[in-house]
């Protein structure tokens, strides 16, 4: 789920870099930046087989 | 180089980005191999790198710009050494098929280093930044756009594909099947 989010947060920042202004893609990234390696941090705590 | 020229290379590494997100796809849709949390985490990556060429685009090349997709390019590589490293004691098979001796997230680390070298090299040349203050506007041909546009709709897809891929709960570690898909049957 949270992957999604992500990936739907990338969508709105490369959109924004496109169609809105330079300071709300900023913004957007980020946040979404922030996100990510939070995500990465609190699975890279896991004790996991595979991958994570 | 000239601000248009610049503008023509990020052009290209967003056609590279595209490319890698394809390759993406492609290997899990005809390999059938579905992206474990980790992978999708360095994918995501490698989308978000593509802010950096579609604002030189949109706004005009700045240093700030290469700096958002240089942090990118750090970020992917950390998550994808971790995969490595999570695969590298002798005997351990690796996760997922490997593709001309790497598997792919050994690939993906070659590829955000391959970035940050690239990022670096754009860097050097400041006669692009120099026109900045020029006001002109940007000469933005259809190779740009279709870029940009082909970059956003593969990172849209990747949002469809994650969630049939873990559904609205947290994904899987190994995921071996589409978790949407698996319910309604």
């Amino acid at each position: 789920m949270e992957f999604t989010a992500l990936f739907l947060a990338v969508t709105v920042v490369l959109l924004a870099g496109w169609l809105g202004p330079r300071v709300a893609a900023l913004a957007l990234f980020a946040v979404t930046l922030i996100a990510c390696v939070a995500t990465y941090l609190h699975h890279a705590t896991d004790a996991l087989k595979l991958s994570f | 180089m000239s601000r248009s020229l610049a503008i023509t290379v990020n052009a290209l590494g967003l056609y590279g980005i595209a490319l890698v997100l394809a390759a993406a796809f492609a290997a899990q849709l005809l390999l059938k191999e579905l992206p474990c949390p980790l992978c999708l985490l360095q994918r995501i990556q490698f989308a978000l790198l593509a802010i950096g060429p579609i604002l030189n685009i949109r706004h005009g090349p700045r240093p700030s710009h290469y700096a958002l997709s240089l942090l990118t390019a750090a970020a992917g590589a950390a998550f994808a050494m971790r995969q490595v490293l999570l695969h590298i004691m002798p005997g351990d098979p690796g996760y997922g098929s490997a593709l001309f001796g790497y598997h792919y997230y050994t690939w993906a680390f070659i590829g955000f280093a391959v970035a940050i070298i690239l990022i670096a090299a754009m860097l050097l040349f400041d006669a692009q930044f120099k026109e900045d203050a020029g006001a002109t506007p940007l000469p933005l041909g259809g190779f740009a756009r279709v870029a940009v546009w082909l970059v956003i709709a593969l990172t849209a897809l990747n949002v469809l594909s994650t969630v049939l891929e873990c559904g609205f709960a947290a994904c899987p570690d190994n995921p071996v099947e589409y978790e949407l898909l698996k319910r309604g049957r």
